[in-house]
């Protein structure tokens, strides 16, 4: 499992009552909707659970991209600790304390 | 004639005679055009041992059915001769504008021949083809060469040229034309200097006759419109550029780092695409009849690092960056400022640096030598370590050899990250299995643009394949290789693939050409040509111990993250790609396969 650093108040409220984070990052144009380039959440379940939250606090352009209908959108590429989630089990993935989640929109180059 | 030109100049440069050949179809057909024809032309005319940098060797530059056309992205030209950097047959393209205006004044190609006595430079004005001096131009540099042509001839015209890079063969010298765009690697540009051959100036005013033109725009309109809306091609290219790829590269465990030690960078994020658009990016910029636009056109405004220039892509980010160890983005832009300034392949550059940090910190080279430290990490050793290089000066002269040939001087050729003696790009295999078995395979060595899987394994393009396994990757592999050989020799940009597939390719190809053939066909085209490009390997002395991985990707696990405990598993997939390629067990393709091809 990956070493995350927390910031301070993190670390904080971790050891005073015991709540657990997960780290999300986003990229690219992701960021014009979260405003941020990671932030850190309250351990969820399943990474469903996790997006869902997400797109009630980034509204729904952001929700628009990540969700079609009940499926993830064609224009998203989410890994969990650097595996892309398809490889996973999909919305259905188990989360663990200190994961790291990353969000992107389908990008390429070369 | 239709979609080609039907002429081809040959330019004998001992003697200064110039030819205007007709294009020979019976060659044009099977090989349809740029890389394909320029490797049936090095096949036909040019003994596979010749070294690169005689005279004996050619020089080839060619155009594609495609180009100049309505079709989507059709801004390129392919530059073919045997590269000094590999001793394989080496071939490399390059977007902007000279390829269409070559067409437009009238021809398909240019062969050249020998060796001038003196510097010059062709002179092409549509008919008007002669050789010129260029005695004044030599030592100039690639933006100073590119001005004085054009106010020489005209604002119009278009150039390409080698830098003092090429001049003093520098193996990893680009071509460069309209300044900032790079027939990149494996070191043409030493091979056009090698023939006292400074520049290509050439203006056009012809047009280009298609066989169907109604159902030649339909085709073009169909794919254009697919460009268009892909995320990809419509968004995300025009908006970052390549260097989008640097943060899901880390992520994925995937971004080689400190000359291949690591595989992934924790100062990534600042090296990124996203960073460069923020910081640096002045606009985004496309070559000739581009819809994507994912050039960078970038200034460092301030600093020791101040410039203005092009870039970087991708992978000349990685190299001078991650490879580097470097986080300075500005460091890294003014590096890759450097190598279009002087003309040589940003690629090879970083990465022979990252070998010789390598080198330094476990002292096989001492800072006496080197006239500094050189640790990774050294934002102001990359900057002039590359200005060393191309202009083969101090240690300069060493690196400007390539790594393979540097760490080989003192005794550890297995710190160089190459195949073929051709740096690798920025995809550890490791983490990438089928880009593992792609740098293994391919004709023109370490190169990520011959079969590109990093589309499918990590980026789910056209579907999502797991990268830490195995299982196909020979078989995708192969489809990648035949159809980019299809792609490169009818002559439209690669990125286009990332909406468009086959189907659309052979649709513009057959209403171009006037041609009554299947999607299968025109693919196997490109089977023949990767086949040919193998023979010319094999005839030049390249065996399956060349088809091989530095030890550090086949023996060295990687450290943390989703592939770690991984090496590359190369047997296993280069045995089945040899299988599926038709191919005996020693990687030569069996008389039935050759047969099959019409070879």
């Amino acid at each position: 499992m990956p070493v995350v650093k927390l910031p301070a108040a993190c670390i904080f409220v971790h050891l005073s009552v015991g709540v657990m984070f997960m780290k999300v990052m986003f990229f690219a144009y992701i960021r014009d909707y979260t405003g941020t380039k990671e932030t850190y959440y309250q351990h969820c379940q399943t990474l469903k659970e996790l997006l869902e939250k997400l797109s009630d606090q980034y509204g729904e352009k952001f929700r628009a991209k990540i969700f079609q209908g009940e499926n993830l959108g064609p224009e998203i590429i989410i890994l969990v600790n650097g595996r892309h989630v398809e490889h996973l089990a999909g919305l259905a993935t188990k989360l663990n304390e200190y994961d790291e989640i990353s969000i992107f929109p389908v990008v390429a180059g070369g | 004639m239709f979609g080609w030109m039907g002429t081809i100049l040959r330019v004998n440069l001992t003697d200064g005679t110039i030819k205007k050949e007709p294009l020979n179809k019976n060659d044009a057909c099977p090989y349809l055009g740029a890389r394909g024809l320029g490797t049936k032309i090095m096949m036909d005319e040019v003994d596979p041992q010749v070294d690169p940098l005689s005279p004996e060797n050619k020089l080839i530059f060619m155009t594609g059915p495609l180009t100049g056309t309505a079709a989507a992205c059709p801004g390129r030209y392919e530059v073919i001769s045997k590269a000094p950097l590999t001793g394989s047959i080496g071939a490399s393209n390059s977007g902007g504008h000279f390829g269409p205006e070559l067409k437009y004044a009238g021809y398909d190609g240019i062969i050249f021949e020998g060796k001038a006595e003196k510097p010059v430079y062709l002179s092409i004005n549509n008919d008007e083809v002669s050789l010129k001096s260029a005695v004044s131009l030599w030592g100039k540099t690639v933006f100073e060469t590119t001005d004085e042509l054009l106010k020489a001839t005209s604002e119009d015209a278009r150039v390409t040229c080698i830098g003092p890079a090429g001049e003093k063969l520098v193996k990893f010298a680009t071509v460069m034309n309209d300044k900032h765009r790079a027939a990149g690697r494996s070191g043409l540009g030493a091979v056009m200097g090698s023939k006292n051959l400074k520049a290509v100036v050439v203006r056009g005013t012809k047009s280009i006759q298609v066989a169907n033109p109604e159902e030649f725009i339909k085709a073009c309109w169909d794919a254009r419109r697919k460009l268009k809306a892909h995320p990809v091609t419509g968004t995300g290219l025009g908006a970052y550029g390549t260097e989008i790829l640097v943060n899901i590269l880390n992520q994925s465990g995937a971004l080689p780092t400190r000359n291949w030690q690591e595989s992934s960078f924790e100062h990534a994020d600042e090296t990124s695409g996203e960073t460069l658009a923020a910081k640096y990016l002045v606009r985004n910029k496309g070559c000739f009849g581009c819809s994507i636009g994912c050039g960078r056109v970038t200034r460092i405004p301030d600093g020791p690092f101040k410039g203005f220039g092009e870039g970087p892509e991708y992978e000349a980010g990685w190299s001078l960056g991650a490879d580097c160890g470097v986080r300075d983005l500005a460091a890294i832009c003014k590096a890759n400022f450097i190598c279009n300034e002087l003309g040589f392949d940003p690629i090879t550059m970083g990465s022979t640096i990252a070998c010789a940090m390598e080198m330094y910190e476990k002292g096989i080279l001492a800072k006496e030598e080197l006239g500094r430290d050189l640790n990774f990490g050294d934002a102001e050793g990359i900057v002039e370590f590359t200005r060393l290089t191309g202009l083969r000066e101090g240690f300069g002269d060493k690196m400007a050899e390539g790594s393979f040939r540097l760490a080989s001087m003192y005794g550890h050729p297995e710190l160089s990250m190459t195949v073929k003696k051709q740096e690798m790009p920025a995809y550890d295999g490791r983490g990438v299995q089928g880009m593992g078995l792609e740098y293994a395979t391919s004709n023109r060595g370490g190169c990520h643009v011959r079969g590109y899987l990093t589309s499918p394994e990590i980026l789910g393009i056209p579907q999502k394949l797991d990268p830490l396994v195995t299982t196909d990757k020979a078989m995708w592999l192969k489809i990648f290789q035949d159809l980019t050989a299809v792609v490169d020799s009818a002559n439209i940009c690669l990125f286009s693939t990332f909406a468009i597939g086959l189907p659309e390719i052979s649709s513009m190809l057959r209403t171009a050409l006037g041609w009554d053939c299947t999607d299968e066909e025109i693919l196997k085209i490109g089977e023949r040509i990767w086949n040919l490009e193998k023979l010319f390997n094999l005839k030049a002395g390249f065996t399956k111990a060349d088809d091989r991985l530095p030890d550090r990707l086949l023996k060295e696990q990687v450290k943390k993250g989703p592939a770690k405990g991984k090496v590359v598993e190369l047997d296993v997939m280069l045995t089945e790609y040899y299988a599926l390629r038709g191919w005996d067990t020693e990687g030569i393709p069996t008389d039935e396969k050759l047969k099959e091809l019409s070879l």
